[in-house]
């Protein structure tokens, strides 16, 4: 892909049909940080560690100009970044992740595998260790939090693991979550959440007690903000047994109405517990959500 | 209110899919996955009153708009509504007879009547059946365009025509038609003559009459030559109708006769002894009027030698003097050309024959009939007194006669009946009586009509040359007649010539004498003139005019305006296609408008 092309700022379907998850992650972290560097923001936080010789092709912001000056030899001094921060994402691959309305959508599950393997990319790249949780009724995949450079391997293997398919447990995720980060970190939620609020809301009122920082990612397909389906139909729930008759021109209006009202409930009672919510669409380039992810990121000490 | 197309109301049957649906709707079988169902739910419940009344409100509109267009689609017709008018089946007469050929205001009446009509038959729309009828019945259908292209080639014609006839003929036309609306429409001068034995039809009828007056009219009412063969001396009668003097002038072929003025009600007798010979055309003339029509009145006459008559002491008495008396007159001579007498005594023919006086010699009258040629013997003697009929011979009494009895072949004239049995009857050549002209036999010789009657018989009927005409044929334009057998042609004065062929043919439309032409020689004058009660212009109002055609149903109008909204108005009713896809546009708008900007209430 061409450097001066953003990924992040590309379509999400257009952009998975280019290639593997690892390799889409990758073009989505590089231009969003090659967006990142062009901004007043110069870089990660990072400690002086050494100097070492000056090789062709090093930058010259890290040339060590005095020694230069005085031993006319050029070195260039290194840094160690830090790695003080644990991130836990918690992915939703439930049943109803699985959907999309169209087939030029990726489904609200592909859609969000991308964003969580983008952040995690991104994290890693800043030292942090980053886990993951995958659940439906149940927790399907427990990555603990790790620094190392083969921690994102491992989280790129436990997207690609077959979904569960069943209805959503998200405050069992969470309890799980909480569990896994034992010190004070992030934690990232990315589901439709499509189940209870009042669950949740504990839930995570737990973490923040526990001194975490929680994102909540909600996916939708555009089709649940707009309901731009047509004709008259049983709208089936995909994880219960609920059945909804309706005529799309009929309801559209009421239904853009409560899907609004729900939005707003969930970021209200998120922000009274002190999460972060961010309504992610998937026809959304990921540039919005990963900035998110890197703002909570450095709203960190 | 009436449907034309009925059987599309049951596309209304369509109207129960909405309601079907709306009332249905909880049990739609299609099922789609949207795992925000829970929201749709939330909606549903929270916004359930206003979703309701927002569905009803479109079930209605649905409901009303196909309702609305399958209405529309079953063409109905609705009393004083809608735009323009409905289908309507309209006959229109036109009145084209020869009194229309009177200006009115410079124009000729038939100029406006044609002028009306076709602007009535251009107000028609494609959906109206159309008819024109003219004044002598004749009835043209077709379309719009076709009727008035019709309409402009037809001209006055030169008699009253039948215009009751046409009218019923108009009536019968729309009665025929499928349509809703059926109208007659009447354009005609209301003549009172032409309008006389008219009787009410029963559809709506609109009239048309001129507004005003018709113009004064000084008229030839009729003229008369007699005798019909002059010998050379005739008298020629013409009757004048005007409402004071007037200049008038008599010619015989291109010569002028007389000029002078006469009075009103002064009739015009001339007699003449003209030096022309053969048939010559007599022409009355006045000075031109509004109605030129009637301003000339022809007549024709044969002038030549008088005929050498012979009567037999076998004849009578009575037909003796009588002969005596045309000799006397001039209008007879001395000579063989015509004998008078029984048929037993008769030699040769022409011939005027009666009964022997004897009955012995009846079989040798009959064989003396037979050896000449005519087609008639005497039979057996009736002595049972009755009434003769024929022309000239009304009334008069009967009282012994030989039965006559038809032997052979050949033309023959029955010229008076009695008891329904030719008394009189003539043929190439003969005149047979079956009476003696005798007052023990019949009144006939003592009643003053017996000598003109043999002067008649003797100039018309014998000494005629061989297949002459004898007498003028008067004729109505275009009307049939019989012609001398032969004739091969007829020409006017003009020397305009029409060939002929028979002797059935029309008459000459144009007015005049037609001289029927045997190879170059004249053998008859066919005299065509205008019908004398063409010459009454007077009126009828249009007000009493429109119930004697129709009844109540009858709309007198007196300008083409009112007359062609009269016409298009009498079947009152109207497409209502229009207003109601004007409705549908209208509720397919609010359809529209409730699906796509009514915002539901917060429940």
């Amino acid at each position: 892909m061409e450097s001066n092309l953003r990924a992040d700022l590309f379509d999400p379907a257009a952009l998975a049909s280019l290639g593997h998850i690892e390799v889409v992650a990758r073009w989505i972290v590089d231009g969003f940080l090659s967006g990142l560097h062009r901004s007043p923001r110069k870089g990660f936080s990072v400690e002086f560690a050494d100097f070492r010789p000056y090789q062709p092709g090093d930058d010259l912001r890290y040339v060590d100009w005095k020694i230069a000056a005085r031993a006319d030899r050029w070195v260039v001094k290194q840094y160690e970044e830090e790695t003080n921060l644990r991130a836990t994402l918690v992915l939703d691959v439930s049943k109803s992740m699985e959907w999309r309305s169209r087939p030029a959508l990726l489904t609200k599950r592909v859609f969000a595998e991308q964003l969580v393997a983008a952040t995690a990319l991104l994290l890693l790249r800043q030292r942090d260790a980053v886990g993951l949780i995958r659940f439906d009724d149940a927790v399907r995949t427990s990555v603990p939090p790790r620094a190392r450079t083969t921690q994102w391997r491992r989280v790129i293997a436990a997207l690609a693991e077959p979904a569960g398919g069943r209805a959503s447990d998200l405050a069992a995720a969470i309890a799980q979550a909480s569990r896994l980060v034992t010190r004070r970190g992030m934690v990232m939620l990315v589901s439709d959440l499509l189940v209870d609020r009042e669950p949740v809301i504990a839930a995570v009122r737990g973490l923040r007690a526990a001194g975490h920082d929680v994102i909540v990612f909600h996916v939708m397909d555009p089709a649940e903000r707009d309901f731009g389906l047509e004709g008259e139909a049983q709208y089936a729930d995909t994880e219960s047994s609920l059945a909804v008759p309706a005529t799309a021109s009929d309801v559209r209006t009421a239904y853009q109405a409560t899907v609004a009202e729900v939005v707003g409930e969930w970021r209200d009672a998120l922000a009274v517990v002190g999460a972060s919510y961010e309504l992610v669409i998937t026809d959304q380039p990921y540039a919005v959500p990963l900035r998110k992810a890197f703002d909570a990121r450095q709203r960190r000490p | 209110m009436s449907l034309l197309a009925p059987l599309y109301l049951l596309l209304g049957a369509a109207a129960g899919i909405p309601l079907l649906l709306h009332l249905l709707r909880r049990n739609i079988g299609t099922r789609v996955d949207f795992p925000a169902a829970r929201y749709l739910q939330r909606a549903e419940q929270e916004h359930s009153r206003s979703l309701r009344l927002r569905n009803l409100l479109l079930m209605l509109l649905r409901v009303l708009l196909i309702l609305t267009l399958a209405l529309a689609a079953a063409q109905p017709f609705v009393a004083g509504m809608g735009a323009g008018h409905g289908p309507t089946a309209v006959a229109v007469v036109l009145d084209n007879s020869l009194s229309t050929t009177a200006m009115s205001g410079g124009v000729p009446a038939f100029a406006q009547l044609r002028d009306a009509a076709r602007r009535l038959l251009q107000s028609s729309g494609a959906g109206d059946h159309l008819w024109l009828v003219s004044a002598n019945g004749r009835v043209r259908g077709g379309t719009k365009d076709a009727l008035v292209a019709e309409l402009m080639r037809m001209a006055p014609e030169q008699d009253a025509g039948d215009l009751p006839l046409a009218v019923r003929r108009a009536a019968a036309a729309v009665q025929g038609s499928a349509l809703p609306s059926r109208v007659v429409a009447v354009a005609t001068d209301g003549q009172r003559s032409a309008w006389v034995s008219s009787s009410p039809v029963d559809v709506p009828l609109a009239l048309l009459t001129p507004r005003g007056d018709p113009p004064r009219n000084r008229a030839v009412l009729a003229v008369d030559a007699t005798p019909a063969r002059w010998t050379p001396r005739g008298t020629i009668n013409a009757r004048i109708d005007a409402t004071d003097s007037v200049g008038f002038r008599v010619l015989l072929g291109s010569r002028t006769l007389a000029r002078g003025a006469v009075a009103r009600g002064e009739p015009v007798q001339l007699s003449v002894s003209p030096p022309e010979r053969g048939w010559q055309a007599i022409r009355v003339e006045l000075e031109p009027d509004d109605y030129a029509a009637d301003d000339v009145r022809y007549a024709a006459a044969w002038i030549g030698a008088p005929p050498g008559v012979m009567v037999d002491p076998s004849a009578g008495s009575f037909a003796t003097t009588a002969v005596n008396t045309l000799i006397a007159d001039g209008r007879a001579g001395t000579g063989s050309d015509v004998r008078v007498a029984a048929a037993d005594a008769v030699a040769a023919l022409p011939a005027l024959m009666t009964p022997p006086g004897d009955a012995v010699r009846l079989g040798a009258a009959n064989r003396a009939l037979a050896r000449l040629g005519v087609p008639w013997r005497f039979g057996a003697v009736d002595t049972l007194p009755v009434a003769a009929r024929g022309t000239r011979m009304d009334g008069i009494a009967v009282s012994a006669r030989y039965r006559l009895v038809r032997e052979g072949v050949g033309a023959t004239d029955t010229l008076a009946t009695v008891a329904g049995e030719p008394w009189i009857v003539s043929g190439p050549g003969y005149v047979l009586l079956a009476s003696r002209l005798d007052p023990a036999a019949t009144q006939l010789p003592i009643r003053a009509a017996f000598v003109p009657w043999l002067a008649d018989m003797i100039a018309t009927r014998l000494a005629a040359p061989t297949g002459d005409a004898g007498a003028p044929i008067q004729a109505r334009a275009g009307a049939a007649i019989r012609i001398p057998a032969g004739a091969d042609a007829l020409e006017n004065g003009a020397g305009t010539r029409r060939a002929v062929t028979g002797d059935h043919i029309n008459a000459p439309d144009e007015r005049g004498v037609w001289f029927i032409l045997r190879g170059a020689k004249r053998i008859g004058a066919v005299v065509v003139n205008a019908p004398p009660e063409e010459s009454s212009l007077a009126r009828w109002p249009a007000e009493a005019l429109a119930p004697r055609l129709a009844g109540a149903r009858g709309r007198p109008s007196v300008t083409a305006d009112a007359w062609v909204h009269d016409t298009f108005s009498s079947g009152s009713r109207r497409p209502a296609v229009t207003p109601l896809l004007l409705l549908a546009l209208l509720l397919f708008a609010a359809e529209a408008i409730a699906v796509r900007t009514t915002r539901p209430t917060a429940a």
